[in-house]
Formats: C-alpha cells, structure tokens, sequence
C-alpha cells in the first residue's frame, strides 16, 4: 500500500515522475514550451489540456520515444534519454493511437509483446491468458485483432501495455471508445493500480470520467504547464451550481431572497444554475439558506466537475 | 532476452502478418505457373543440346532472380514506415527489443519470404538435375548468390523504409535502385560504350587472283595457290565503340554477378553449357580491348582463329566479387541509416513525421 506522501512535497524518487522545464517543437511548431510537473506514485494523476496542449507529446517524451529539446525527466529516477531500456522495463504506455497488427490474433498479440519484454516462452503464453481475462476479450482471443472494434482494440491497447507489469502507466486517452461498463472496469483497475503503490498519469477529454478516476491533476495550456497559482485562481472564480427545487416557480424568488443578483441566475430546463463566486464555503451557505428558508430543494450540484471547470476556465471558454 | 532472441521474435511477427495474406499465396501461385511455363518453352528450345539440365537450371535460378527482386521491394519498401503508419512502430519500439534487434528483425523477415520463390521452384530445379548435365559447383556457386542478392534487395527496400517517411515513396525508390542495377547498369554501359569511340585503322590484303590464271596448284591447307603472296588490296578508318572502357558498370549487374561468380563448364568446343555460361563469356570478351590497327591477311590464316568461350574466360579476369562487394556495403549502408534514424528517444523527426 503506498504511503500517502505530504501534499506540498516534491514527489519521491522511487516510482514518481519529475518534469522540469521540458520542451520540444517539431519544426516550427513549439508542441511543449515549458513543462514542470510531478507525478506523485499511489495516486492516479490527471493529465488535463485542450487539444494541441501538448499532452501527447509530452507522454511520448515519458515514454521514452522522444526526446526532450530542453529541460529534464526523471521516471522513477532514471533520465529516459540517457537509459531509455531501464525506463522501458518500469513503464507501460498505451498511445492515443489504435495500431496493432492486423493478421495476428489477440492471443498472440499479446504473447509475442510478452516476448519482447524477454519473457520465457511459457510465462508468456500464460500472461496472454491473464491478461485477455482481464481486459474481457476472451471471446476474440483467436480471433485477428483487425475484426476488433474500436473500443476492443482500446481493450486490447490497455493489455498491451500491462504486459510486463509495469509500475509507472502512461495512458493516452484510455476511455475513449469504451462503453460505460469498461469505463467503470477501467475506473477499477486504474484505482487498484494507484492503491498497489503505481504511478498512474491519465490523459483524456473525458473530464467528467477523470473526475471520478483522478486524485490529482496536472493541467497544459499552448505547452506550458499551468502553475499552482493560476490553478487555485482558476479554481476560485465564479463557478455554476444546478439547483433543482419541487416547485421551479419557488427558486428565483429564494435566490433573490438569499442575496443572489438576478442576472447570476440562469434557467436550464427545470433546474437553475447560478454562478457563485467563493467556491464551496459560499455554496454550502446559499444551500443553508435555500433549506432554512424553506425552498423544497431536490439537487443542489456544481453544473460542471472539478477539472472541467478549471479547464473551461483556464482555456478561456464559459467561467 | 538474447540479441537474436528478439530479433527472431520481431521476424516472426512480420512473417506471420505476410503469411497470413491471402495475396500472398495468389502471388506465389502465378510465380509457379510462369515458372512452369517458361520450363516447358525451355525445354522445347534446348532440345537440341546432349544434357539440357544445365541450360534449364540456370534459365529457372535466373528467373528465380527476376522475379523476386520484382517482388521484395513491395514486401520489405514499407516494413517502417508502413508500421509507423498503422501506429504498431512505436508500440513495438516501447518494449526491450533495440532499433537494431528491430530493423534487423524485418530485414531477415523480408529475406525469408523474397526466398519463397526460391521454395516454389524446387520442383523445377530438381527437375533439371534429372535432365543432368547440372554441376555441383554451378549450383553451390548460383544458389550463393541467389541467397546473397535476395539479402540486398530486401536490405535496400527495409533500409529505405526506415530512411524515408513514405511508404509509397520508400517502395518506388526500392524498385528504382533494382532497376538501377539490373537495368541502368546496361543502359550506362551502352550509352558509354557508343559515346567513348577510338579510330580503327584497317589493312586487307588478299590474294591478287589475275596472277593466277588458268590451272594452278593449291596448297591444300590453305585452299590458296602454291606460292601465293598477298598484296594490300584495301586500307582505311573506322569509328569504333569501345565497350572495353566500361565493362566495368555492369560487373554491379546482379545478374552479372550471378553469370561470373558461377563456375562454367564447357562442351567440347570450348562453349558453355549454361546461360550463366554464355553470359559470363559475354561479359568477358568485353574486357578484351580492341585492335586500333587491325590487318587481316588472306594469306596468314592463324589471324581467323577466334578464341573459343573457354580461352576468353582464362585470358580475363573475374569481376562478380567487386559487384557483389558493391551489393552488400549498399544494403548495409541503407539498414545502418534505418537503424540510426529509427533510434528512440528520436531526437530529429523528418518534416510532417510522427513517432506514433
């Protein structure tokens, strides 16, 4: 079980990842400008950004398939470009891209992976067995992947990169594609992995998905990594709470009862979302006065999730 | 995981992903029909020689040659690029086998199936070894470089593949450098063979027969009068090619290679038995500089003695080592580039590339 480690602390050597000051352009194109952030281990990390942010190419340069034109990376305390074998063995990297070979079946897939980690020959066929019960593919295990589907070659993705046990997991976009019932399985397994102590770093546009999945997050915006200050600025600014009442006639006149301007209420079908400013505090004290003013309130939520809010806000959209 | 552990591992995969397409077998099919073809229309063409097994083989090894190299590029020019495409490059290049392990890994895999066609026509090749007259050493010497020009072609097309970022693109270029030496070696040796011409000065006597009128005694050897003298009864100049300057261009012919490096063996005038054999006679006689003054003496006839396909061989030197020196140090070359510019952490992309 990992050690729960002190929010402010850098994260520890062993297992965690630390970015600092990384970039990398393709050609004229700055992808990563200036990224610094940690990934601490026994926590699944959110990796948060509008498209172009540079998430991807970021976790290419984790996997150690890129290199870094500046900065420095440390996975698990190994630099990926100086001994990028070292890092392979530790990390498991699933690309937001669905290749496999199409004539072989998901069977052998993942056994002639397993090869190429340098398992022995049985261990190999008995971790393919393993790893198709765990991804519930054992249906098409004889099957060439290119019959696959989407979300199955995603399904068989995720396996790929499990092959070896790794203890750091890159994942690009894992849920997209799956239905809701893998994404729950994945939501489970990701969170077992956190709770054996693994590094975990998710990148995805399924915010509301993240949401429940991530302890923490890491935000890009244009290649720089946002910083800690403009996150809890992002974080405080005015953010939606949906209220839903028995009788929607009643809400306006209780909002405007509880000192709520007019023009901070919105109706949205049944329910009105109000923009509050002062985070949870002020919305645990509207609620209070709603109920004590007698309001029969159904649903008092955030309109939008944690990490969505703070990416809506810091990529300039809806506040 | 040993070094060829992995490299064996990745072969498998990329030969397991060809074998299994159905295209491949159509292709292998239509190979055999032709070969069967061409077998019959040999046979009926040859059916003047004593042992036609040599003629035979070598026209089946030949087209062996012809037909794979047609071939390879298609199935080796996208090995890299193509996996770079279809997203399996870097999912194979996360894993602990090395960039080298990997290229090599393809390389071998091409090589084993350009070598297919090879399979296909063993019947045939047995086929003339029943018809006899085929050596031991012709067959060593051939099927050698068979092994040796099928390993190039696969060489270029997989190092290729690496070095440019288009599939399409890396398979054209592989055909271009087949062509080049299969085709363009001949085109560079006519064209300068016609371009570089040397003047021949010429001098003919004969016999001046108005000497002779009427009842003569003839010397029996020569089928001349007893005692005739032969005066100039022509001189002047030619423009000349001169292939002997660039002979040369065509010893990097693989098919070249193949004639000169094989052991010939020779009828009892002196000619070879086998289409390597007339090749490599042909190749050779090149090398023999033409006479810039050339006197032919009606009265003198050991000068009407041509040198037999034998006696061309012993007089002229060899060439198939240099071209198939060439052969090698270019798929070398091509597969290190590919290991090099497929090397991760990738440092420098080629414009509009990605790495997954």
């Amino acid at each position: 079980m990992a050690p729960a480690p002190a929010a402010a602390s850098p994260a520890p050597p062993d297992l965690g990842i630390v970015v600092e000051h990384v970039a990398r352009s393709f050609g004229a194109a700055k992808a990563v400008r200036d990224v610094s952030i940690a990934v601490r281990p026994g926590e699944v990390t959110a990796l948060v950004g509008p498209n172009g942010s540079g998430k991807t190419t970021l976790l290419l340069m984790l996997a150690s398939l890129l290199a870094p034109e500046a900065g420095s990376i440390r996975v698990a305390g190994i630099d990926p470009v100086a001994d990028p074998r070292a890092v392979r063995a530790l990390i498991g990297w699933m690309p937001d891209t669905l290749g496999s070979w199409p004539n072989l079946t998901v069977r052998e897939t993942l056994r002639l992976t397993a090869r190429l980690y340098g398992m022995p020959r049985e261990r190999a066929r008995s971790r393919a067995t393993e790893l198709i019960e765990l991804v519930e593919l054992t249906e098409l295990a004889d099957r060439p992947t290119r019959v696959l589907s989407r979300g199955q070659k995603q399904r068989l993705s995720l396996a790929r990169c499990l092959v070896h046990d790794p203890r750091v997991l890159l994942l690009d976009e894992p849920a997209s594609g799956l239905d809701p019932g893998a994404r729950v399985r994945l939501r489970q397994l990701l969170r077992g992995f956190a709770a054996e102590g693994r590094t975990v770093l998710v990148s995805s546009h399924v915010l509301s998905e993240l949401e429940e999945m991530a302890d923490t997050a890491v935000y890009l915006d244009a290649g720089v990594s946002v910083s800690a200050e403009r996150l809890a600025a992002a974080r405080s600014s005015a953010r939606p709470w949906r209220i839903t009442a028995l009788d929607p006639a009643a809400v306006a006149p209780a909002l405007a009862a509880a000192g709520v301007p007019a023009e901070a209420v919105s109706l949205d079908g049944s329910s009105s979302v109000v923009a509050l400013e002062g985070g949870d505090a002020a919305a645990a004290r509207l609620l209070a006065a709603l109920v004590g003013a007698g309001l029969p309130v159904v649903a008092f939520a955030p309109a939008v999730g944690e990490l969505e809010h703070t990416f809506l806000d810091l990529s300039g959209g809806a506040s | 995981m040993s070094f060829f552990g992995g490299l064996w591992t990745i072969a498998s995969i990329e030969l397991r992903q060809r074998v299994r397409g159905v295209a491949w077998y159509v292709l292998l099919g239509v190979f055999v029909l032709l070969v069967l073809i061409v077998t019959a229309v040999a046979l009926v063409a040859l059916s003047w020689q004593d042992d036609p097994g040599g003629a035979l083989y070598s026209t089946v090894i030949y087209f062996v040659l012809l037909l794979a190299s047609l071939t390879a590029p298609a199935l080796s020019g996208n090995a890299i690029n193509g996996d770079r495409d279809a997203g399996t490059l870097a999912t194979t290049q996360i894993t602990l086998v090395s960039t080298t392990q990997l290229v090599l890994g393809k390389w071998l895999a091409a090589w084993i199936s350009s070598l297919a066609f090879l399979v296909a026509a063993v019947p045939f090749i047995l086929f003339s070894f029943a018809l006899g007259g085929v050596h031991g050493a012709t067959v060593l010497g051939s099927l050698g470089v068979l092994l040796a020009e099928l390993a190039v072609v696969s060489a270029v097309g997989v190092g290729l593949s690496g070095l440019l970022r288009r599939p399409l693109f890396s398979v054209v270029v592989t055909y271009l450098v087949v062509a080049l030496l299969s085709i363009g070696t001949l085109i560079a040796f006519g064209l300068g063979g016609l371009a570089i011409r040397s003047t021949q000065t010429y001098e003919s006597y004969s016999v001046d027969w108005e000497q002779y009128p009427g009842e003569v005694e003839y010397d029996p050897a020569t089928g001349l009068p007893v005692g005739a003298e032969c005066t100039l009864v022509d001189s002047g100049e030619y423009e000349i090619p001169r292939p002997d300057l660039f002979w040369p261009v065509l010893s990097a012919n693989p098919y070249v290679v193949m004639a000169d490096a094989t052991a010939t063996n020779y009828d009892r005038n002196g000619n070879p038995v086998d289409i390597f054999g007339y090749i490599k006679v042909g190749i050779r006689s090149l090398q023999i500089p033409p006479e810039l003054h050339s006197v032919w003496n009606e009265c003198d006839p050991a000068q009407t003695d041509y040198p037999t396909g034998e006696e061309t061989v012993e007089r002229t030197a060899p060439s198939w080592f240099v071209g198939l020196a060439i052969h090698l140090v270019l798929g070398a070359a091509l597969l290190a580039g590919a290991i090099a510019t497929t090397r991760t952490p990738a440092r420098r992309l080629a414009p509009g590339s990605r790495i997954a």
